[in-house]
């Protein structure tokens, strides 16, 4: 650089120093590479590629921070499969009579994510350190333009980085690293827990392992009893009755003295597992009351009924019946049904394939939300609602945070999440392009526009019996039904945004020579972007409320919830999880709005 | 190759479905507009539209809303169409181009200023301004320095940085020219760019704009509804009405010789003493040795070019006519009569 070109730099070089805060003169050389479109494909930034969670959060660049962490904890959770299976198939290596299928399964297990977990950690590394100065430099232009942009270093940031990674790297790496919690097992842990307070409070006692010696003392007392009355040669009437007591009172000892060394014998890496790596933990159970009076009130309708033994007795006629005479609609229906079955029977390739992908890749989303241990998943929405909204919004997350917790829906609240994920993925992925088609295209506007009314008017239930017909019962149709039913928002606000952008503007771009692609990347799709982003609330929103109902075709999460309680006629389990379908609405709702008000800032 | 940088040949536009029969009637048949909206349903919007801009010259084309002009404009950089007529852009037909040939040409030959701004929302100001460039595929450091080069141009050095709803109405009109002068282009096509602004701030622009093209030297073509600013800013003066240019020349021309009553009526009440000159009205000078005997000694002098203006401060305090000499020879004479007449609208004729 001349000494001419420097000077007439200086506007700048003292801003990109007002930016950086430090190393000033490596950053203003990069920028002004980046600038010029000269800088290398293969240029790094050495810290952003060694230590990305530590370079971004000093200076501050976010996203990059996220994206790290995302990355490596992805990365580190594959690595952890290697580390999960490697003593099983040393084991089963041990002995290879005992299941030979194992043996390949879990070395292929441990090549393929071993493999994608240095993919991950090496790629995503280089990529980091790739992107590190260039999302750096676009953070620059964005803190020209607002001064609220973070800038500087600070080793505040750092701090925080560091709780945050404390809070979500450990744990999620510890849980991978483990197998699968049997079920019962937690539960028993509980159980025996309660049978310990129980006795505890029998005996007086407040130490277990007293408890413990007291019980066998007990028992070897009782036993001695017992075996002294046993081996009498011929015991009176009062001496069986009281040798068959002691051998009850020996049993009961015996069950409970188990129960308390299983109790003493539960580990601390298994009370750790079952409170923080597996579902919430059950917090208390309680002793549900054994009688509840009700006032009595005569049953008029048993009454008046009378023939409740009446049987009714359904024909059903087979459809093609010689001289069958039906109805225009039986006949429509019919036919419609023929179509289906038709298609179904014809293109079986293609909706088997469908609904195998759909089926995989709910099932990695289902993996991310409800594998990922309670307090990080739990971390990460109070975090999310603390940087984008309000005080009183993020007390409001908590709470419902802690409803799902308490009432231990958290699991089936975090299937249900899944569920939406996928859906509302698939709506963007589908919805954005056909958006920007209805946008540019009169005739395919004029065509679509009818056809989204439609499907918003279809009563909801009705998605679910073609989606039945053509994938079956499960969770693929469900996702399915949910996305035809949440999809017209997306679809309509991204036309309408596009729509929206004044023609002089889009005049004023074409004048100063855009070429279509320009003016829709440059243009529109900017402009259009807080229309799109209401219309992804939207169908957040409504795939929310289908994926309750889709529930009655095998939808797992708080919507089989609901239907369960409909059929068992339960009112307060309907209810309650009715309320966490609602709270989680709620909390999504209220953190995309602030993402969104904060993305309209710039 | 032509001399004018801008040439329209015998433009036509016609909106309406049926636009190419319309036309071939109004060759054929010569039918009028009423005629060719009742037969084809088509509105006739620039009527046979020719003029040429040399290099440098400001261009203004006046009319009333709804007279075309911005529709004419458009056909500049072909934002649209022409249904029938040639255009030349620097002595290249703009309607033979393929469209990457006059993407090229709207980004680097033509800049062009609109009256509601239209700038983007999203952008920062230096990068509204770097719009043209970007699309062009400047890289971001030459982008950087071309947008804060015009940015200084237009005196707004140090807002680059903000977004354009940060700015008022008059600065915000600053970076939408700075925006068409980015590129360095050739041609500069003004569409009433300083209507929607207040008086004051107008006439503000309308000085900076012109002290600006004189340095500059763009062929520019401006727009606008207001005689007083086409007097004040264009070399020459198209005046449109109904589609059609109903007479084109300087503000002088225009003024002291209307093509029609429709101009006529407009220059009305156009005040005289800064457009016309001495040699409009004066009597030649023989012609005036003849009828008054010689001029007397101390008479003030001017010369031809010189307008009213200059001649009444000249006349005042004196009775004698004012002598208007070139090249140090007399050619002519005003007497207070003949400057009386000039100034309420009368020639020497």
């Amino acid at each position: 650089m001349s000494g001419a070109e420097t000077r007439d730099n200086f506007e700048r070089d003292v801003s990109v120093g007002t930016f950086v805060g430090q190393n000033a003169a490596y950053y203003d050389k990069t920028f002004e590479r980046l600038q010029r479109a000269e800088l290398p494909h293969w240029h790094m930034n050495i810290w952003g590629l060694l230590f990305p969670w530590i370079w971004s959060s000093w200076r501050g660049v976010w996203l990059m921070f996220w994206l790290s962490l995302a990355l490596d904890v992805t990365a580190i959770t594959c690595l952890m499969q290697v580390v999960k299976f490697s003593p099983l198939l040393a084991e089963a290596q041990l002995n290879p009579e005992a299941n030979t299928t194992l043996i390949p399964r879990y070395s292929g297990w441990i090549s393929t994510y071993g493999t994608i977990g240095w993919i991950l950690l090496i790629g995503g590394r280089l990529w980091m350190g790739r992107q590190a100065n260039r999302w750096y430099y676009g953070q620059y232009n964005r803190w020209r333009i607002l001064d609220s942009v973070s800038n500087g270093v600070a080793f505040k940031r750092v701090v925080l980085a560091l709780v945050i990674m404390a809070i979500c790297v450990p744990i999620t790496t510890y849980r991978a690293s483990q197998l699968r919690l049997d079920e019962r097992a937690c539960l028993n842990q509980v159980r025996a827990g309660e049978a310990v307070e129980d006795l505890l409070l029998r005996f007086e006692l407040t130490d277990p392992t007293i408890l413990s010696a007291t019980l066998s003392a007990e028992l070897s007392e009782s036993q001695a009893a017992y075996d002294r009355l046993d081996a009498l040669e011929s015991p009176t009437a009062a001496q069986k009755s009281e040798r068959s007591a002691l051998r009850k009172s020996v049993r009961k000892l015996e069950r409970e003295n188990k129960a308390v060394n299983e109790y003493l014998a539960i580990s601390t890496k298994d009370r750790f597992d079952c409170a923080f790596i597996d579902d919430f933990p059950t917090l208390t159970r309680i002793v549900p009351p054994g009688e509840v009076r009700y006032r009595r009130v005569p049953d008029e309708a048993a009454i008046a009924a009378g023939d409740l033994d009446a049987t009714k007795v359904i024909i059903q006629q087979k459809p093609p019946v010689e001289g069958r005479r039906v109805t225009i609609f039986t006949y429509n229906a019919e036919s419609i049904d023929t179509g289906i079955n038709y298609l179904r029977a014809q293109y079986a390739g293609f909706f088997d394939a469908m609904t195998h992908i759909l089926r995989q890749s709910l099932l990695r989303v289902e993996v991310a939300f409800m594998q990922t241990p309670w307090p990080v998943t739990a971390f990460l929405f109070l975090a999310l609602s603390w940087a984008y909204t309000n005080r009183a919004t993020t007390i409001f997350v908590a709470g419902s945070l802690a409803f799902l917790a308490v009432f231990e829906l958290w699991q089936v609240a975090m299937q249900t999440m899944a569920l939406v994920v996928v859906a509302t993925a698939i709506c963007v992925f589908v919805g954005l392009p056909v958006g920007i088609w209805m946008a540019k295209n009169k005739l395919f506007r004029w065509i679509t526009e009818p056809v989204l009314d439609v499907m918003q008017t279809i009563p909801s239930l009705s998605y679910l019996v073609p989606a039945v017909a053509f994938f079956g019962i499960s969770q693929p149709p469900a996702v399915l039904a949910t996305v035809i039913f949440a999809i017209p928002p997306m679809v309509k606000l991204t036309a309408l945004g596009i729509l929206q952008v004044p023609e002089s503007t889009k005049e004023a771009a074409l004048a100063f020579g855009a070429s279509e692609r320009q003016l829709l990347r440059k243009v529109e799709l900017p402009m259009a972007i807080p229309s799109i982003m209401a219309g992804l609330n939207q169908t957040i929103m409504l795939a929310l409320s289908m994926a309750t109902i889709s529930a009655f075709i095998g939808a797992a999460g708080l919507g089989a919830l609901v239907t369960e309680s409909l059929g068992d006629a339960q009112a307060g389990k309907g209810l309650l999880a009715g309320i966490a379908i609602a709270l989680v609405a709620m909390m999504i709702d209220r953190i995309l709005r602030g993402i969104r008000a904060s993305f309209s800032r710039i | 190759m032509s001399d004018a940088v801008v040439e329209l040949e015998n433009v036509w536009k016609v909106f309406g479905n049926r636009a190419a029969e319309a036309m071939e009637a109004i060759r054929t048949e010569g039918i009028g507009k009423a005629e060719v909206l009742e037969r084809f349903d088509a509105v006739v919007g620039v009527k046979d539209a020719s003029f040429k801009v040399p290099e440098g010259e400001i261009f203004c084309l006046m009319g009333l809303s709804g007279s075309g002009k911005s529709t004419l404009v458009r056909h500049i950089n072909r934002l649209i169409e022409p249904t029938a007529g040639t255009i030349r852009i620097l002595g290249e037909d703009i309607g033979a181009m393929k469209p990457d040939a006059l993407r090229a040409l709207r980004a680097d030959k033509i800049g062009m200023v609109f009256q509601n701004m239209a700038l983007l929302p999203h952008r920062s100001v230096r990068d509204n301004i770097g719009f043209a460039l970007e699309l062009r595929g400047m890289d971001g450091y030459r982008k950087f320095k071309a947008a804060d080069k015009a940015l200084e141009t237009v005196s707004l050095h140090g807002y680059g940085d903000r977004l354009p709803s940060e700015l008022s109405g008059g600065m915000q009109q600053r970076v939408g020219l700075a925006r068409a002068l980015a590129a360095d282009p050739e041609i500069l096509l003004m569409d009433e760019p300083f209507s929607a602004l207040d008086p004051l701030i107008r006439r503000n622009l309308q000085d900076e704009f012109l002290s600006l093209s004189a340095n500059l030297k763009k062929t520019t073509v401006f727009i606008t509804h207001d005689l007083d600013e086409a007097i004040r800013m264009g070399d020459r003066i198209g005046i449109m009405k109904d589609g059609e240019i109903v007479q084109i020349g300087t503000a002088e021309d225009i003024v002291t010789a209307p093509a029609d009553d429709y101009v006529a009526d407009f220059v009305a009440g156009i005040s005289r003493l800064k457009l016309v000159s001495a040699a409009k009205i004066m009597v030649g000078a023989d012609e005036h040795v003849a009828k008054f005997g010689p001029v007397p000694k101390g008479a003030p002098e001017a010369k031809p070019e010189d307008d009213l203006d200059t001649l009444v401060s000249l006349s005042t305090g004196t009775d004698l006519p004012v002598i208007i000499k070139s090249d140090g020879k007399a050619v002519g004479v005003v007497t207070k009569d003949t400057l009386l007449q000039g100034l309420q609208g009368g020639t020497a004729a």
